[in-house]
């Protein structure tokens, strides 16, 4: 096992995984912006090394700086959490060439599965289902024919991209050159590689991920499904639950077989999640996350396993030790997310000093979060405060305890996604597990007209 | 410290107070920051394997253009030879010591000519962004 762990993140994930070390007897190293030097992270963690001002990119995303810090506090391996430079293949090859380990997949798979094109080619050997549609188009001719052969609407996406940027909807041909020129200009800006693939649209969709676990000796599992089709209108996660609710057993197994068949053939090792899109029996792929999950807590709580330990385990050469067998689903867990956000101005990001935060408890309810009354929620970041997740025998009680737990928290300073929350809990939609990835945004829609 | 204590009086009699509050004390600096207003009290530090009951503390100075050297990256601190000492003057831009970054140099430079008031750090000390290194009184 490791000595000594420097945790590549702030926030909540970073005091998540300062967590798992200590249980695992592994001293950490915090790293952290001029921005956050009151953060919690900061001191629970055993070391902590300031690496550049608040803005990400000179800090968070300060390569030389994390390094130097990993080798100047003699660690043996950097978590990167979520985020930041956790999918990024040239950071963890980094840390390799500093006798280093990085605690995520090989930097080969996380470049395979980076970059988007690539890695639905990599899934379609595999046996996988994609959305139909390109590999890399060369010019706009060419994704004229595709588009005519695939039928609009269809979808031109940026193979670096993320976040949505770089990508368009074509809803009819005579769409498309304006849309491959805004797609292209986008990607180029955002990424530096303004190259683009086009899918068929699959209209409001389900969007739910798999969970998997892989070794250095070739054992994979999957942990169940999550269902994460409630998503602001800018595609970000609100509420996550696992498992999905409604999910016919044939396309459960049939999801659960694609992505152990996919983690097979690519020999992918650490924790990963494979996102897919389910229409009707329809199932596709459509990402793959090469990192641990924001929403990681609901399979936490369903499966009773603590992916992060299991990260940290698998990354020091450990082996799995269990088998798919031994892994069995209990009861339900939703999660959360409290933002900073005023959910009444299409999720606008707020930033301020928290006057008064207080986070429920109890029964079944779990909190993952670094604020604190009189915290401040700086602007370079992320705007999640913390993650409120409720574990029920059923789905119903988990609903319940949830809609009991968002009741007692308080968060006076900023605006939050706490009411939004309790508004889609008691929507007959939400309750009766119905909803599709166009259920939020029609939702705040409709109340805009209302 | 970040917060002074209330005090209502003029300039002069805050800063009076707070050479008092100093001259009882066996701090080698103190900074306070408060709506605005900046002090800053140094003298130099005493030497750590004296016992301290033998030491007489020197006078309290009152600096003005005081200028911390931080180090603007992660890395192991060094000092140059010559190693500079606490009250020694310098001119002009001189290297002091350099941070140790993923194999590469980074010098440790004054910024213009005037005395070392503190050494902040010790050869061989990890430093983290923003540490302070030294403190100069500037001309």
């Amino acid at each position: 096992m490791f000595k000594k762990v420097l945790i590549a993140n702030r926030g909540e994930i970073a005091l998540r995984i300062n967590r798992a070390c200590q249980e695992l007897g592994v001293r950490t190293v915090a790293i952290f912006s001029e921005a956050d030097r009151q953060s919690l992270h900061v001191r629970q963690a055993d070391e902590a090394f300031c690496v550049g001002p608040g803005p990400v990119p000179h800090s968070y995303l300060n390569i030389p700086n994390i390094i130097s810090t990993a080798l100047v506090t003699k660690c043996d391996a950097i978590h990167p959490g979520y985020g930041f430079l956790s999918e990024s293949a040239r950071f963890a090859s980094i840390c390799a060439d500093h006798g280093l380990t990085f605690i995520g997949p090989k930097p080969h798979v996380i470049a395979a599965m980076g970059d988007k094109a690539t890695a639905k080619r990599v899934m379609k050997d595999a046996g996988v289902a994609t959305t139909p549609g390109t590999d890399i188009l060369s010019s706009v001719d060419e994704a004229r024919r595709a588009a005519k052969k695939l039928g609009c609407p269809v979808l031109l996406k940026a193979t670096a991209g993320g976040g949505g940027k770089g990508m368009r909807v074509v809803a009819q041909l005579d769409d498309l050159e304006r849309a491959y020129a805004g797609a292209t200009a986008e990607a180029e800006a955002s990424f530096k590689d303004g190259r683009l693939y086009m899918e068929k649209l699959i209209v409001d969709p389900r969007h739910i991920e798999v969970q998997v676990l892989g070794d250095d000796f070739g054992n994979v599992v999957q942990l169940g499904e999550r269902d994460c089709s409630m998503q602001k209108p800018s595609h970000q996660k609100l509420i996550e639950e696992a498992p999905a609710a409604n999910l016919s057993g044939k396309v459960r197994k049939h999801l659960h077989d694609m992505a152990l068949r996919a983690c097979k053939h690519v020999g992918y090792t650490n924790a990963g999640t494979l996102e897919f899109l389910v229409s009707g029996d329809d199932v596709y792929f459509m990402e793959m996350n090469t990192r641990i999950q924001v929403e990681h807590p609901v399979t936490e709580m369903v499966y009773g396993i603590d992916l992060v330990k299991e990260q940290i385990r698998i990354a020091a050469g450990e082996t799995l030790g269990y088998g798919q067998s031994d892994l069995v689903a209990r009861g339900h867990a939703i999660e959360c997310r409290i933002n900073a956000e005023d959910s009444r101005n299409n999720f606008a990001p707020q930033a301020g000093t928290l006057a008064k935060v207080m986070f429920p408890g109890g029964p079944g309810i779990r909190v993952d979060t670094a604020v604190y009354s009189g915290a401040s929620i700086p602007p370079y970041y992320d705007s999640m405060m913390a993650k409120v997740v409720a574990y029920g025998d059923t789905r119903d009680a988990a609903i319940a305890r949830m809609d009991r737990a968002l009741r007692e928290t308080v968060v006076e300073g900023v605006n939050t996604t706490v009411a939004a929350c309790l508004e889609i809990l008691a929507t007959r939609e939400f309750r009766e597990g119905r909803y599709d990835i166009g259920f939020l945004p029609r939702l705040m829609a409709a109340a805009a007209v209302g | 410290m970040s917060d002074a204590a209330p005090h209502n009086g003029s300039l002069v009699g805050r800063v009076r107070d707070l050479v008092e509050t100093f001259v009882q004390t066996d701090l080698v600096r103190l900074r306070i920051e408060r709506g605005g207003e900046v002090f800053e009290l140094a003298r130099p530090a005493l030497p750590r394997t004296a016992p301290p009951a033998a030491v007489e503390l020197s006078e309290p100075i009152v600096v003005a253009n005081l200028e911390t050297i931080r180090a603007d990256l992660v890395g192991i601190f060094r000092f140059v030879r010559p190693i500079p000492s606490e009250g020694e003057r310098i001119e002009g831009e001189r290297e002091l010591g350099y941070v140790e970054a993923l194999g590469i140099r980074n010098p440790v430079r004054s910024r213009g000519a005037g005395r070392v008031v503190s050494i902040l750090c010790a050869d061989g000390d990890g430093v983290d962004y923003g540490r302070p290194l030294f403190q100069m009184a500037r001309d």
